[in-house]
C-alpha cells in the first residue's frame, strides 16, 4: 500500500523539521499512539491501538529514524506486530520539506505492507482507514501550528 | 474456541438491555451474514451475541400503506423484500436490485437491518434506500428516534447508531410517479461485491427532471448523496449536455477510493457514465432494464 | 494397437454417475467431514515474511491455551523426521520452515487441540521474529538470479534430466528445457516478417471447494493416511521415503474429493500430518481452511516472449519462444510442468525452424504446480494472441492465415514425433462453422462493439506413466473393480466401471468400484494431466479382459459348450461345488515414450495429443472497458467418447474455469502478501457469469491406440479461451491485451490509450 500527500502549514521550515523530527511530537498528532518509549536517540518502541467499527486492533511498533537531514528530509522505518493475531506490518515513511509562502510544504511517501491475517482481507477498509488517519494526522499538526491543541510544538 | 454467551432475548427492550454499550465484544446479531465473516476471520471475538431472532413477527413484517408508505420490519430476511408483492408495488427497484445482490442463501438469512447496520459501502440496498428517502426507526433505552438512511453512515463499517440502539423498521415514502434505477457494477464476477454503486430516484415532467435524488456507493468509503450532481438535475430539461454537466458535477464531487476493484481514476469514468445512464434508463423505461 | 469393441453396450452411452445421488443428498464420504477416536485438530502458524531468517518461535502463550495439546515446530520435526523435504521434482520443501522461511504464508508452527477453534486462536498467539532478507516475486527479474530463494538446488532423482542441478549454487533456476529444431538464426535473417510480442498471466489458484485435509494416525508398525489427495501412490512412496519405511506400511486411504484440478497432487497435507501423528501418538487432522489455499499452491505466472519469422507467402518459417514460469518458493511439479509444456510452446504449426527455452523460476511467492492443462494454457494464451496478431497485421483471415500453417497428421511437431490422431484441423473447421465465420459480422456502431475471435490448441500427454488395475469377479458373477485412479468430480469412476461393463458384458452400474486405498488398490501413477482415461483405461481393459479370458479358461474346463452363455453363478458353482472363488484379472499400462536430447528432440514425445478450441463472440462496452460474452463454444478431439454427457460437463467445467482466469480471477499480492486471499475478495465464476449460449461440441474421432477409441478430456476446453476472448476484443474494438486477466479496467484503458488520452493512475 501506498499513501502520497501533501500538508501546508503555517511555520518556518526548521521549525517544523524540529516539531517533526521529536517523536513525542510526532505521535500525539497520529491518534491511537500510546506507550511511547525511547531506545535511544533514532529508535522507539511504542503501542498503536486503532478501531474499526467495533473491531479493535492493537500493535506493539518499533520505530527508526533511518534517516534525519535537517532540515529537508526524514525517514522513518516502522514494524509492528498486531497483538493477539498473527500479522506484521512494517512501512517506511518519507517526509520532506519544503519553503512555501509563509510556512512550510510537507510532502509525505508511506510505503506500508501488512501481512498474515489482517493483510489477507479487508484491503478496502484498511486503507480507508488509512486515508481517515492521514487527515487526522494532517488535522492535528496544522492545528499544533496553528497554537492549539492537541499537539503543542516544542 | 474460547466460548461466548450467545442470548436469544425475547423483546426489544430485554434485547436493548442486554447490549453493553461500554463493551465493545458484545454484539447484537441478526442474519450474521457480516459478523460470522469478522468472527471466522478472527477480527471479531464477542464475549456476547444477542440474537435479534426471535424479537417477534412484527420485527419481520412487511406492510403497505394505503397512502403508499412501504413499513419494513428490521429482521425480514432480504428475500422477503424480494418477494414482497407490496414491495414490488411501491419500490419495484428493490425488486430489481436483489436479482444481484450477494446470492440466494445469503438473501434468504441476511436482514434489512443487519444490511443497514453493517454499514460496509459495497452493501447493494443503502444506495438504493437513500435514493428513495427510507428512514428507519431506531430504539435504544431512551425510546424511538427516526433516521434517515442518508444519515445513518458515518464511514467504512461506522454509523450514527449508538452502540445500544436497535434498527427496529425500515420506513420507505411513498413512491409516487418515482422513477428509480440502481446499477451495480463489479469488476470481478457478477457477484463480486461492486466496484461502483449508483442509484438514482427522479420525478420527472416530461423530459424534465423536477428533482432528483443520487447516491454513490462501493467506490466510496460510505454511500453518498450527490448533492451538487442532484442540483444539476433540478428542473432542467434531461438533455445530453445536462447530463454530461451533471455527470462531470458527480465525479468531482464523490470522494472515490481505489481498492482491488478498480484505480480511483477508472471508477470515477465508471461514474461518469453510469450516473448518466442511470438517468437516462430513469427517464425512458422507468429503471426496467432494456 | 487397435482395440476391438466388444459387444457389451457400455460405452458411448451417457451414464448418470455412479456417485451422484450420494453427493446430491450429503452422503459421499470427504476427508474433511471424518472423525477418528482420539483424534487431534492441528492448525498452522504461518510466516508473516517473504523471506527471512527465523531468529525466535515464541510457542509459551500458545501452550497456555486451555485445550491446547501441543505446539510443534521443525525442531520437533526433525526428532521424529530426521530429513523432512519433501517434493515430487526437488526434496525441497520442509514440513516445517526449518531456518529460513521462503514466503507469507509458509507453515511455521503447528498447534494440537482436541478442538480446531482452540488450535485457532492459539496459533494466532505465537510469535515469530524474523530477520528479513531481500524477496523476489516477479519470475524475469529471478532470472537474473541476484536475489536468491535458495542456497543450493535439491533435485529429488525422480527424473532424469533435472539431476544435472543437484547442488547447483547461485540459481533461482529450477529447470532450463531446451528445443532446437532446424536453424532459426539462418530463418529468422531470411524472413519477409518478424513479430516479437511478449505475454503475460497472472496468479491464480485451483480453489476446490473442498479444502485439503489430511488426517494421518500412525503406530509403530504402519500409518493410515486418510487425505484429498489425487495421487495416492505417490503420497504412499513419498511418506514411505520420509519414514524409511517399506512402503507395505503406508497406507493412503481416499474417499471422494471436493475438486482437485491439480492441486492435491504429491504432498501436500500429508507429510505434515504424519510427523504431528508421529510426535503426538494420536490420530491428527489437519484440514484447511478456504482462506489456506492461497498459501498452498498456486497455477504459476508466466512471462512468455515470442517471436515468428514469416516468408513473403505468410508461411511460419521461425519461431522462437522465451517462456518463464513463476514457480514460487518450493519447486512442486513446476519443472515438469516446464518440460512437458515445453513441447508445444510453438503451436500446433508446421514450423521448421522453432528453438524454445523454458524456465522454472523459484520465487518467494506460494508454490505453483499443475492446473487443469499443465501449463498449456499459459502457452496457448500467448501462442494463440500472437498468431491472431500477426494474421490481423498482414491483413490476413485468422482462419485461413491458420490453416495455411496449421500443423497436419503425418508431420512432426517441434520435438521431431510425428502427429498421429489429431483433428486439429476439424476442431478449427468446427468453431468457425459454428461461428459462421465466413459471413459477415455485424459489429456494431454505438457505444456497444461486437467482435468475435477464437483460439486452438494441442498437448502432449504427461509421459511415461503408469497404471495398474484389478478386476474381481465373484462367485456370483458380479465384479469389482480396484484402481487408483481418483474421482474428484470428473466422473471417472463411471466412465471405468463402463469400461469394465463393456469388457464383461454387464450393466455399467451393477460393477463396484473400491474407494481407493493403496492396501488394496494397486499403483497409478496418478490423477492427473487428463491421462487416467487412457492410461487407466487401458489397464482396466486389460484387466477385464483377462477377467473375461479367465472365464472362458473356466467355460472351456467345465465342458461348457463354445458360445455358451451360461451364467457366471452356475460356473462358480459347478466348479467349487458352492457360491465360491474368485477371477481376478489384472491390467498393467504404460505406454512407450523416449526422453527429449539435449536439442529437446524425440520421436515419440507422447503416446497421444490432446486437441481442443474455443471461439466466443463478445460485446465491448466502449465507455466502460466492459466485456459480454455472449457466445462461448468449446470443440474438442477426445477419441470416442466413453459417456458422452460426462464428456459435455468436462469441457463446460473446463472452460467456465478458464473464463474466469480469463476475464477477473487474480492473486493480488503485495510485499509478497496475498491481499485478497478469500472467497470475500478472491471471486470466481458464478451462475451469471455464464455466456448466455454455450456450445460444446467433440468432433468425430477415434485415438487408434486408445482405449475403446478414447483419450483424456478434463484439460482440454481451458486451452483457447483466453486468446478467444482477447482476439474477439481486438475485432472488436482494436485494442490489444496481452496481460491477464481482461478486466474491463485493462480494456478501457487500452481503449483511452488507443485514442490518446491515457488514464491516469490516481
Amino acid at each position: 500500500m501506498n499513501f502520497v500527500g501533501e500538508i501546508t502549514v503555517v511555520a518556518p521550515r526548521e521549525a517544523v523539521f524540529k516539531a517533526l523530527s521529536d517523536a513525542p511530537f510526532f505521535a500525539s498528532c497520529i491518534e491511537g499512539v500510546r506507550d511511547l518509549k525511547a531506545i535511544d536517540a533514532t529508535h522507539y518502541d511504542a503501542v498503536l491501538e486503532t478501531r474499526i467499527a467495533y473491531m479493535r486492533f492493537n500493535f506493539k511498533v518499533a520505530v527508526q529514524m533511518s534517516r534525519v537531514t535537517p532540515p529537508e528530509e526524514i525517514e522513518a522505518k516502522v514494524e509492528g506486530t498486531p497483538m493477539g493475531m498473527v500479522g506484521r506490518l512494517t512501512a517506511t515513511a518519507t517526509t520532506r520539506l519544503f519553503d512555501a509562502d509563509g510556512g512550510t510544504v510537507i510532502r509525505y511517501s508511506i510505503d506500508a505492507t501488512l501481512t498474515g491475517k489482517l493483510g489477507s482481507m479487508g484491503q478496502p477498509v484498511l486503507k480507508a482507514k488509512a486515508r481517515e488517519m492521514e487527515k487526522q494526522f494532517s488535522a492535528r499538526l496544522a492545528a499544533a501550528f496553528a497554537g492549539e491543541q492537541p499537539g503543542t510544538p516544542p | 474456541m474460547i466460548a461466548f454467551e450467545f442470548l436469544e432475548p425475547g423483546s426489544l427492550k430485554e434485547a436493548i438491555a442486554l447490549i453493553d454499550p461500554d463493551d465493545p465484544e458484545v454484539r447484537p446479531i441478526a442474519g450474521g451474514t457480516a459478523l460470522m465473516l469478522m468472527m471466522k476471520a478472527g477480527v471479531f471475538r464477542p464475549r456476547r451475541l444477542v440474537s435479534l431472532r426471535k424479537l417477534g413477527d412484527a420485527f419481520t413484517r412487511i406492510a403497505a400503506a394505503p397512502a403508499g408508505e412501504l413499513t419494513i420490519g428490521a429482521m425480514a430476511p432480504l428475500s422477503a423484500l424480494e418477494h414482497s408483492p407490496a414491495v414490488a408495488r411501491v419500490a419495484p427497484v428493490i425488486i430489481r436490485t436483489m436479482r444481484r445482490l450477494s446470492n440466494v442463501r445469503v438473501r434468504n438469512v441476511a436482514t434489512v437491518g443487519g444490511a443497514l447496520a453493517h454499514a460496509d459501502p459495497h452493501m447493494d440496498l443503502p444506495p438504493v434506500l437513500i435514493a428513495l428517502g427510507a428512514t428507519i426507526a431506531v430504539v435504544g433505552p431512551a425510546g424511538e428516534r427516526t433516521i434517515a438512511v442518508e444519515d445513518l453512515f458515518t464511514g467504512y463499517y461506522e454509523t450514527a447508531l449508538a452502540k445500544n440502539e436497535l434498527i427496529t423498521q425500515l420506513r420507505i415514502p411513498a413512491q409516487d410517479e418515482v422513477r428509480a434505477v440502481y446499477f451495480k457494477i463489479t469488476s470481478g464476477s457478477a457477484d463480486d461485491w461492486p466496484s461502483l454503486g449508483v442509484a438514482v430516484a427522479l420525478h420527472t415532467e416530461g423530459a424534465t427532471t423536477k428533482s432528483a435524488r443520487i447516491v454513490v456507493s462501493a467506490a466510496t468509503a460510505k454511500a453518498t448523496r450527490l448533492k451538487a450532481a442532484e442540483a444539476a438535475l433540478t428542473d432542467v430539461g434531461a438533455d445530453d449536455k445536462t447530463l454530461k454537466k451533471m455527470a462531470d458535477t458527480a465525479v468531482d464531487e464523490a470522494d472515490i477510493i481505489a481498492d482491488l476493484r478498480g484505480s480511483a481514476s477508472y471508477k470515477r469514468e465508471l461514474l461518469r457514465v453510469y450516473v448518466a445512464r442511470a438517468v437516462r434508463l430513469a427517464m425512458q423505461t422507468n429503471g426496467v432494464p432494456h | 494397437m487397435t482395440t476391438a469393441t466388444v459387444s457389451g453396450g457400455q460405452i458411448g452411452r451417457s451414464l448418470p454417475r455412479l456417485e451422484g445421488r450420494d453427493k446430491v443428498t450429503g452422503r459421499a464420504e470427504y476427508t474433511h467431514l471424518m472423525q477418528l477416536p482420539g483424534m487431534l485438530h492441528a492448525k498452522i502458524f504461518r510466516s508473516t515474511v517473504a523471506h527471512g531468517r527465523i531468529k525466535s518461535i515464541d510457542t509459551a502463550a500458545a501452550r497456555k491455551v486451555p485445550g491446547v495439546y501441543a505446539v510443534y515446530t521443525s525442531d520437533d520435526v526433525r526428532k521424529v523426521i530426521p530429513d523432512p523435504y519433501y517434493g515430487p521434482a526437488f526434496h525441497d520443501q520442509p514440513i516445517l520452515a526449518i531456518g529460513k522461511v521462503h514466503f507469507v504464508g509458509e507453515p511455521v508452527a503447528v498447534v494440537l487441540a482436541s478442538d480446531p477453534h482452540v488450535a485457532d486462536q492459539a496459533a494466532q498467539q505465537i510469535v515469530a521474529e524474523y530477520e528479513e532478507l531481500p524477496a523476489v516475486f516477479d519470475e524475469v527479474e529471478a532470472a537474473e538470479n541476484k536475489t536468491l530463494v535458495h542456497d543450493e538446488l535439491k533435485p529429488a532423482g525422480t527424473f532424469a534430466d533435472l539431476k544435472h542441478l543437484k547442488g547447483r549454487k547461485g540459481t533461482n533456476i529450477a529447470l532450463d528445457f531446451r528445443l532446437r529444431r532446424g536453424d532459426v538464426d539462418k530463418a529468422f535473417a531470411a524472413a519477409a516478417h518478424v513479430f516479437e510480442h511478449t505475454f503475460r498471466t497472472q496468479k491464480v489458484l485451483h480453489l476446490p471447494l473442498e479444502p485439503h485435509a489430511s488426517i494421518a494416525d500412525y503406530r509403530d508398525n504402519g500409518i493410515t493416511i486418510y487425505s484429498s489427495a489425487q495421487g495416492p501412490s505417490f503420497v504412499r512412496t513419498e511418506i514411505a521415503r520420509l519414514l524409511s519405511w517399506p512402503e507395505n506400511r503406508v497406507r493412503i486411504k481416499v474417499p471422494y474429493l471436493g475438486g482437485g484440478y491439480g492441486g492435491k497432487l504429491y504432498i501436500k497435507l500429508e507429510a505434515l500430518a504424519t510427523a504431528m501423528s508421529m510426535l503426538a501418538r494420536r490420530p491428527v487432522k489437519i484440514a484447511h481452511t478456504m482462506e489456506e489455499h492461497f498459501y498452498t499452491i498456486t497455477k504459476h505466472p508466466s512471462t512468455f516472449r515470442i517471436k515468428s519469422g514469416l516468408d513473403k507467402d505468410g508461411r511460419i518459417i521461425a519461431r522462437k519462444c522465451e517462456v518463464w514460469w513463476n514457480g514460487g518458493a518450493y519447486a512442486d511439479v513446476g519443472p515438469r510442468v516446464t518440460q512437458k509444456s515445453g513441447f508445444t510452446a510453438s503451436g500446433p504449426y508446421d514450423i521448421d525452424n522453432v528453438s524454445i527455452d523454458s524456465y522454472a523460476l523459484y520465487t518467494n511467492l506460494t508454490p505453483a504446480g499443475a492446473l487443469r492443462g499443465f501449463g498449456v494454457p499459459q502457452l496457448v494464451w500467448a501462442y494463440e494472441s500472437h498468431t491472431d496478431m500477426i494474421a490481423r497485421a498482414l491483413k490476413r483471415d485468422p482462419l485461413e492465415f491458420r490453416k495455411q500453417n496449421l500443423l497436419r497428421d503425418g508431420r512432426p511437431q517441434a520435438t521431431g514425433t510425428i502427429l498421429k490422431d489429431t483433428a486439429i484441423e476439424k476442431v478449427l473447421d468446427r468453431i468457425a462453422e459454428r461461428l459462421n465465420w465466413k459471413q459477415p459480422f455485424d459489429r456494431g456502431k454505438g457505444v456497444v462493439r461486437r467482435g468475435r475471435g477464437f483460439a486452438v490448441a494441442f498437448k502432449a500427454v504427461i509421459s511415461p506413466t503408469t497404471s495398474v488395475a484389478i478386476v474381481n469377479v465373484a462367485a456370483d458373477g458380479s465384479a469389482t473393480l480396484y484402481c487408483g485412479t481418483v474421482d474428484m468430480g470428473q466422473g471417472s469412476d463411471t466412465a471405468m466401471a463402463q469400461m469394465v461393463g463393456e469388457v464383461l458384458n454387464m450393466p455399467a452400474k451393477s460393477v463396484r468400484i473400491v474407494p481407493r486405498d493403496t492396501d488394496v488398490t494397486p499403483y497409478d501413477m496418478g490423477t492427473l494431466g487428463s491421462r487416467s482415461l487412457f492410461h487407466m483405461g487401458h489397464a482396466v481393459r486389460l484387466a477385464a479382459e483377462e477377467a473375461r479370458a479367465k472365464i472362458g479358461d473356466l467355460r472351456r474346463e467345465l465342458g461348457e459348450p463354445e458360445g455358451s452363455n451360461a451364467p457366471l453363478a452356475d460356473l462358480f458353482r459347478k466348479k467349487y461345488g458352492m457360491q465360491a472363488g474368485n477371477i481376478v484379472g489384472t491390467g498393467i499400462y504404460k505406454p512407450d515414450y523416449i526422453p527429449p536430447d539435449a536439442n529437446g528432440l524425440t520421436t515419440n514425445a507422447t503416446p497421444f495429443w490432446m486437441v481442443a478450441g474455443s471461439g466466443v463472440e463478445i460485446e465491448v462496452d466502449t465507455e466502460t472497458g466492459h466485456v459480454r460474452i455472449t457466445r462461448l463454444i468449446n470443440v474438442a478431439d477426445v477419441g470416442k467418447p466413453i459417456n458422452p454427457k460426462i464428456v459435455e460437463t468436462q469441457l463446460s467445467g473446463a472452460s467456465l474455469m478458464q473464463l474466469g482466469f480469463s476475464m477477473f480471477e487474480k492473486m493480488h499480492i503485495d510485499g509478497g502478501q496475498v491481499t485478497n486471499a478469500s472467497l470475500a475478495d478472491y471471486k470466481i465464476p458464478g451462475i451469471h457469469d455464464v455466456p448466455p449460449v454455450m456450445e460444446n461440441e467433440v468432433v468425430d474421432t477415434y485415438q487408434s491406440n486408445g482405449p475403446f477409441g478414447a483419450k483424456g478430456v478434463g484439460e482440454l476446453a481451458t486451452f483457447g479461451v483466453s486468446p478467444a476472448i482477447a482476439n474477439a476484443i481486438d475485432d472488436a474494438v482494436g485494442v490489444r491485451l496481452t496481460e491477464l486477466p481482461l478486466t474491463a479496467e485493462a480494456v478501457f484503458r487500452a481503449l483511452r490509450a488507443k485514442d490518446n488520452k491515457p488514464l491516469g493512475d490516481a
